[in-house]
């Protein structure tokens, strides 16, 4: 039960990726030729966002006794 | 063997047969036809001889899952799933110490970067020439990417000294990452390895940040420009600076482990019949997902560094 509410983390991670990709998308629309840097820029912050999630996956995992 | 399992090989072999003749029947017809065909038709039959080529292939898997299952007991849909959160420590016993099964991986990886690195020192780089060609210029396309990277992110003279270490710790969890793909727990799976190398990056960036700005300048950076704020300021600060190789470390330990569960659940589900599958969807599980992890791993290292040297702005 308590690794289950742990994993709700997961809600604001997604919101936090898909925030960044939305604001990606519309810088590469606006400024094509610098489509890469914003790539690379874009790789970094949704590994960070998605680091709640993982973080709530290892408390998860810790909770879950195994 | 139950008549099951025999009716499942000879369909499995009928198809089999099937295939192969078809294969070898179209593939006599491409050689014929010449080159006065239309394009069309000589697609059409090409794309047929793919189908059966992926015929034989699907027919030889079935009938491997099928022997598999028959010899491991393992059905399809029952999950066999063996994992814990940290790797077994009990086998192995060296000089009173219980070593895990990642740390005698770890010790395997070390030796094979070493035996490589002494080959390329003896073998390789007496051959370089003035004039890079071949090989030559991808290793040094390798240590001038690493170094540009490393000097762009923390400034001249620290970037020179830490591209060595940075280039090291990517060929380890580049090695330590396809070490999943032969079937073992990779290193970087147990919290143990990803904490040391978090506390590396900790000891570098107080290292580094010391080095340049002295003691009173480092705790004067943390305190921020007001005076009356430092009290606060700095304990804060030092707190969030311990953070730091523990975020590290939970980071890539939960995407290494996350891959490795999945892993398992998929190699589970399949039961016996999980040959090549895996395989495929290892090369993103355990490959190109470590690889970006790597990557960031050492980016927030070197972003952590940069900030530890930042010095008030007078």
């Amino acid at each position: 039960m308590g690794s289950a509410i742990a994993m709700l983390t997961a809600l604001g991670a997604g919101f936090g990726m898909c925030f960044a990709t939305a604001k990606a998308v519309e810088s590469v629309a606006r400024q094509p030729e610098a489509a890469s840097k914003i790539q690379t820029i874009l790789l970094l912050g949704c590994a960070l966002a998605e680091s709640t999630a993982i973080y709530a996956f290892v408390v998860a995992l810790i909770l879950s006794g195994k | 063997m139950g008549t099951a399992d025999l009716i499942k090989i000879g369909i499995s072999i009928v198809v089999f047969v099937i295939c192969l003749v078809l294969n070898i029947h179209f593939k006599g017809i491409i050689k014929n036809l010449g080159d006065d065909v239309d394009k069309k038709t000589l697609k059409k039959k090409k794309r047929l001889k793919k189908l059966c080529f992926t015929g034989i292939i699907i027919s030889i898997w079935f009938a491997l899952g099928v022997f598999i299952t028959w010899f491991s007991g393992k059905h399809l849909g029952t999950m066999h799933i063996e994992f814990s959160m940290f790797s077994d420590r009990s086998t192995v016993e060296l000089l009173g110490f219980k070593l895990g099964e990642t740390t005698i991986y770890t010790m395997i990886i070390v030796l094979i970067v070493t035996i490589l690195c002494l080959l390329f020192r003896f073998l390789v780089f007496p051959k370089f020439k003035e004039k890079p060609e071949g090989f030559q210029n991808v290793m040094e396309l390798c240590v001038e990417t690493v170094e540009s990277f490393c000097v762009d992110a923390t400034g001249k003279k620290a970037g020179k000294s830490l591209a060595p270490y940075m280039f090291a710790l990517a060929i380890y969890l580049i090695f330590s990452a396809s070490f999943e793909l032969f079937g073992l727990r990779a290193p970087t799976s147990d919290l143990v390895v990803t904490f040391s190398m978090g506390l590396i990056t900790f000891v570098l960036l107080n290292y580094f940040g010391f080095k340049k700005l002295g003691i009173g300048g480092r705790f004067k950076a943390m305190g921020g420009p007001m005076v009356a704020m430092r009290p606060i300021m700095i304990p804060m600060k030092i707190v969030s600076d311990i953070a730091i190789p523990i975020s590290l470390a939970c980071r890539l330990f939960g995407n290494m482990l996350g891959g490795m569960i999945v892993m398992e659940l998929l190699k589970g589900a399949l039961g016996g019949y999980a040959s090549g599958i895996p395989g495929i969807a290892g090369l993103y599980f355990n490959l190109f997902h470590p690889l970006i992890q790597a990557y960031i791993f050492i980016t927030l290292s070197l972003t952590f560094i940069d900030e530890a040297m930042e010095g008030l702005e007078e």
